[in-house]
């Protein structure tokens, strides 16, 4: 248990040493993947595991998947982007992905959060509402 | 005159009285002492005839009259100590009788006592049950009736929900096949600004 926070603690450490400027540096990443190479800590691991989750989720914090149904142009997609990027802080891109399920409106996912304004959703608000 | 024994009786004394008239005149003492000997009695049997009398009447009494009136002392004694312990037995016993007929009078009123307590908690407990029954009986019933709201409310839930299901998914098809792309475009539109507004 105690190695546990230990190694959380250390791949928590590692993280903050991968970000330059707040972003993800593919540098500073590989600098951290010799070191854990070269020093083969204790539950390296877990340890990697821990550091590989940590990287994904912040990369996926400055990307945003924009699942929509019917067409997008891309200055709709420049749009999100853009008001994103103002809402997190940090540089946000925008990729748009079909998704016909939705009916007609976008979905857009940063990370684990979600932002809706589909007509589906609304009608599974609507459903859920009575 | 009446007629009786001495008419029978006076040729005999005029035998004797005829050699005492022949005779010359003697004292009252000779003349008992001529009687005594004319008769047979001799003073010295009437003597011994005395002291075996005294003899016979000293036993008698010593061995029959004495005992028996001693007896009959003791007899007499132990009557009067009967008829005493008699009396006393009659108070006594009329004093027990008293003081049973004392008890159970205590004893009926106590019973009486006891039996209407029994009475009364009988009827206290009878009460207190049918209350507890009646209780149960409301509680049971409440509940009940709880339950059939509860499962009246989840049947509508139920049924509310599908409907909506059915009206969502009828819409969903619906708007699928009318909706244009063009509306969607407008819609995306509308959607992205409301997006970017957060």
């Amino acid at each position: 248990m105690r190695g546990d926070k230990k190694t959380k603690l250390l791949a928590k450490q590692l993280f903050k040493l991968s970000l330059v400027n707040g972003q993800v540096s593919p540098e500073q990443v590989a600098g951290v993947l010799g070191y854990v190479e070269k020093a083969a800590p204790r539950h390296s691991l877990q340890l990697l595991k821990l550091y590989q989750h940590a990287i994904v989720t912040e990369l996926a914090k400055s990307h945003a998947l924009v699942e929509h149904a019917g067409p997008v142009s891309d200055a709709t997609l420049q749009l999100i982007a853009a008001a994103m990027t103002k809402r997190y802080a940090r540089p946000v891109t925008a990729t748009g992905k079909p998704n016909p399920k939705l009916l007609a409106g976008l979905r857009v996912r940063i990370g684990s959060d979600i932002y809706e304004s589909t007509v589906s959703g609304q009608l599974a608000t609507l459903s859920n509402a009575v | 005159m009446p007629a009786g024994p001495f008419p029978a009786m006076l040729p005999l004394l005029l035998a004797l009285a005829e050699p005492a008239a022949n005779a010359a005149p003697e004292g009252p003492i000779e003349g008992l002492k001529h009687t005594f000997e004319h008769f047979g009695v001799e003073p010295k049997f009437v003597l011994f005839q005395t002291i075996s009398f005294l003899i016979l009447f000293a036993v008698v009494y010593k061995f029959g009259v004495k005992p028996t009136i001693a007896t009959m002392e003791e007899r007499n004694k132990k009557i009067e100590s009967g008829l005493k312990n008699a009396e006393e037995t009659q108070v006594r016993l009329t004093a027990a009788a008293q003081e049973s007929a004392q008890l159970i009078k205590n004893a009926q009123l106590e019973a009486s006592k006891v039996v209407e307590e029994a009475r009364k908690v009988a009827k206290e407990f009878a009460d207190k049950q049918n209350a507890e029954a009646t209780a149960r009986a409301a509680d049971t019933l409440a509940k009940a009736q709880q339950a059939i709201e509860l499962e009246h409310k989840k049947m509508l839930n139920e049924a509310r929900s599908e409907i909506a299901r059915l009206v969502v998914k009828t819409t969903e098809q619906v708007l699928a096949k009318k909706l244009t792309e063009a509306d969607r475009a407008a819609y995306n539109d509308a959607a992205s600004k409301e997006l970017s507004a957060i």
